[in-house]
């Protein structure tokens, strides 16, 4: 099952299925289609999210993890 | 005793340090020229370069402290900079430091910097937090694949920067093509640098 990253809620872990947006910042700071990550600051009234990717946290604006495809069938 | 005419490495005497933000490009280029660059624990801190001097062997180099950048495509002023910089460059050796805790996220920007044909060298910086944090690292593996000099150091303490200095002269230019032939195993290692100890091209 495919959920949009800004619908992830604190603490979920997924699989990167998709970037919907052409032109976008994610590749170079290692969110990449494959990449595992987990969701680990969420900040409220559209405020931007927090993802782990290994060890590197990544931060991005709402309308960008609303971009993001994540596969949250299978357990990380 | 500037130039090295026909030298391996370019003229040899600038040195761009290249990186993601955050990686400690300033931290390494205060250890390496003894100026004063402004260093602080959070991302964006250098936003436009800084020059300095490095004289080693006889040999004067002039390193460059670049803002830190996710890509080669100009995201924000800073990363222009960076770009900028490099492109004024072309025949320097680019050191591109990486931080030994989040190799990954800054091999993105040594790939493209391998595309760009620059003579390089890989700093993996912030071994000692790497040891902290229990991540082992094989730089004689990565150097075997890349096929340039990978140099494991810490510039908070000092510890490896005289080797990231000598192997400077070292600094070549390696291809993607190269590097996924050696990944898969088609290739034989390179010669020059299998059998090293892993500090580097010697």
């Amino acid at each position: 099952m495919q959920r949009k990253l800004s619908e992830l809620g604190f603490g979920d872990t997924g699989v990167v299925a998709g970037i919907k947006k052409s032109r976008h910042d994610l590749n170079c700071m290692g969110v990449r289609v494959g990449k595992k990550l987990k969701m680990i600051t969420k900040q409220p009234i559209k405020g931007p999210v927090v993802v782990l990717i290994g060890e590197a946290e990544v931060a991005m604006g709402l309308e960008l993890a609303e971009e993001v495809m994540i596969d949250v069938s299978e357990p990380v | 005793m500037e130039g090295n005419p026909g030298g391996d490495a370019g003229n040899g005497s600038t040195v761009l340090l290249i990186g993601n933000p955050n990686v400690g490009k300033s931290m390494l280029f205060n250890r390496l020229t003894g100026v004063n660059a402004v260093v602080s624990n959070y991302p964006g801190t250098t936003v436009d370069f800084t020059r300095g001097t490095l004289i080693m062997h006889k040999k004067t180099y002039e390193i460059i402290d670049v803002p830190g950048t996710y890509s080669l495509e100009a995201k924000d002023l800073a990363e222009e900079v960076a770009i900028k910089m490099l492109n004024e460059h072309r025949d320097g050796v680019v050191v591109v430091v990486l931080d030994a805790t989040l190799i990954e996220r800054g091999m993105y920007l040594l790939f493209e910097v391998i595309e760009r044909g620059f003579s390089l060298v890989v700093a993996l910086n912030m071994m000692d937090v790497a040891h902290d944090k229990q991540i082992a690292v094989d730089a004689r593996r990565l150097q075997q694949i890349l096929g340039v000099p990978v140099v494991p150091m810490t510039a908070i303490s000092g510890e490896g920067v005289k080797d990231l200095i000598d192997i400077l002269r070292k600094a070549c230019v390696t291809d993607v093509m190269g590097i996924k032939s050696r990944l898969s195993g088609d290739a034989a290692e390179t010669p020059a640098i299998s059998g090293c100890t892993g500090c580097g091209r010697c």
